[in-house]
C-alpha cells in the first residue's frame, strides 16, 4: 500500500498532491485520481458485486477528495487508508440503499481469459471456481467481506485495514480468520451442491 | 448433507487467482471524465478569477492571437465549404477549441454546465444574450482521456 510519506523518483507524495488539490491544482487532483482510482474501484466492485455501483462509488469518493482535501491529515492515516475508509462508507450506504435489489451483476464476473482448445476444461473449471468464490464473498456478512477484500484481495496490511475499518488490528485478525472459515464452508457447500447436482444429472441421463 | 470443509490451500489458491484477475480490472474511462468534469464545474469561478500577472497575461494574449488566427482560418475554410440556410443562422452555436482538435470519429462526451455569462469574456467570447451576471448553459466536449477539447456556447 502506498504510504503518504513515500515517493518514487520524481513523484510527489500523496500528501503533497492533497495539499495542491486543496489549493485548486487540477493536475494534482488528476494525479491523485490516476494513482488511486483502481484500488477504490476494485474495492467497491468486490464489495457490491456491481460494476455500475463501483463506478458511482469511485465518483463519490473523488468528489469527497475534491471537496475535503484541505481537511486530510497525513499524520492520522495514509491516503490509501483514508480513501478506503471513504469508499467503505459509501459502499455501506449503497448496499443499504440497494438492499431490496439483487446485488450481483453478471458482467462483474466476466473474466476476459482466452480459452485455448488444450485447456478448455481447466479454464472453465477455474472460471467456475472464481464465480463460486465471488458469490461466496458477496454472501458474507459485510464486516467479514470487507476484511477479505482488503487483506486477501487488495494486499492491504492489517494495520492499514484497521485504520480504514476503524477498529483494532486484533479485530481485523479475528474477523479475517472467521471470514476465511465461513468462506471455506460456503465454497465447500457450493462444490458439494454442484457435485450432487451433477450426479443427479448423470443418473437422469442414464 | 453435511457441508464439507473446502480445503484451506484450495481457498488460498482461489483467492490468489481472484486477486490476480481483479488486478487486471480497469476503471472505465468515462468515470475519470465525469470526475474531472465535476472538478472543472466546481472550479470554473476560480478559473475566471485567477490572479493576473504579466507573464500569464502575455501568454494569454499570445494564445488568444494564435487561437483567433486559427479560428479565422478555420472560419474561412468552413465558410467556403458550407452554406448556411437563412433560417438556421439565428440558431447557431460557437465552438471554441481549447485542446487538441477533435478527430473524425473520435469518441467524446458532452457535459452541460451553467456558468456566469461573464466567464465567456475570460474565454475571449462575447455572450450573445443576457447580462454578464446571468447564468448561461455551455457544453464542454470532453475527450476519452477526460481532457476538455472544446466548449460550445450559445444558441
Amino acid at each position: 500500500m502506498r504510504d503518504a510519506t513515500r515517493t518514487t523518483d520524481g513523484d510527489l507524495t500523496d500528501s503533497d498532491l492533497m495539499r495542491r488539490t486543496a489549493a485548486g491544482d487540477r493536475d494534482a487532483f488528476t494525479a491523485l485520481y490516476q494513482r488511486h482510482h483502481a484500488m477504490v474501484y476494485r474495492f467497491a466492485r468486490l464489495m457490491t458485486g456491481s460494476n455500475s455501483a463501483a463506478e458511482d462509488i469511485v465518483q463519490e469518493v473523488f468528489l469527497i477528495v475534491m471537496r475535503d482535501a484541505a481537511r486530510y491529515d497525513p499524520a492520522r492515516a495514509a491516503l490509501s487508508s483514508y480513501l478506503y475508509g471513504v469508499a467503505r462508507h459509501h459502499t455501506r450506504r449503497r448496499l443499504a440503499r440497494d438492499r431490496q435489489f439483487v446485488a450481483f451483476d453478471g458482467d462483474c464476473c466476466d473474466t476476459t481469459q482466452r480459452v485455448t482448445e488444450d485447456d478448455v476444461n481447466a479454464t472453465l473449471e477455474r472460471r467456475q471456481t472464481l464465480l463460486r468464490l465471488r458469490r461466496a464473498i458477496l454472501s458474507l456478512p459485510r464486516r467479514y467481506r470487507e476484511v477479505i477484500v482488503l487483506c486477501d484481495l487488495q494486499d492491504v496490511s492489517y494495520n492499514d485495514a484497521a485504520v480504514a475499518v476503524g477498529c483494532a488490528v486484533g479485530t481485523i485478525r479475528s474477523r479475517l480468520h472467521r471470514a476465511r472459515h465461513l468462506l471455506s464452508q460456503k465454497m465447500g457447500c457450493a462444490m458439494a451442491s454442484e457435485e450432487d447436482h451433477q450426479r443427479q444429472s448423470v443418473r437422469c441421463a442414464v | 448433507m453435511t457441508p464439507m470443509r473446502h480445503d484451506d490451500h484450495a481457498l488460498a489458491d482461489a483467492l490468489e487467482e481472484l486477486r490476480r484477475a481483479e488486478a487486471r480490472t480497469k476503471t472505465p474511462p468515462h468515470v475519470e471524465a465525469a470526475v474531472l468534469a465535476a472538478w472543472d464545474t466546481a472550479h470554473v469561478h476560480d478559473i475566471a478569477n485567477r490572479p493576473r500577472n504579466f507573464w500569464r497575461d502575455a501568454a494569454a494574449v499570445a494564445a488568444a492571437v494564435t487561437i483567433a488566427a486559427g479560428l479565422a482560418q478555420l472560419g474561412q475554410r468552413l465558410q467556403r465549404a458550407t452554406e448556411v440556410a437563412p433560417g438556421q443562422s439565428g440558431n447557431s452555436r460557437t465552438l471554441l477549441l481549447v485542446g487538441e482538435p477533435i478527430q473524425q470519429g473520435e469518441p467524446v462526451r458532452m457535459v452541460r454546465m451553467r456558468v456566469p455569462a461573464s466567464t465567456l469574456t475570460g474565454l475571449g467570447l462575447r455572450p450573445v444574450t443576457g447580462t454578464p451576471g446571468e447564468h448561461i448553459e455551455v457544453d464542454v466536449i470532453v475527450g476519452e482521456d477526460g481532457v476538455a477539447r472544446a466548449i460550445r456556447v450559445g444558441r
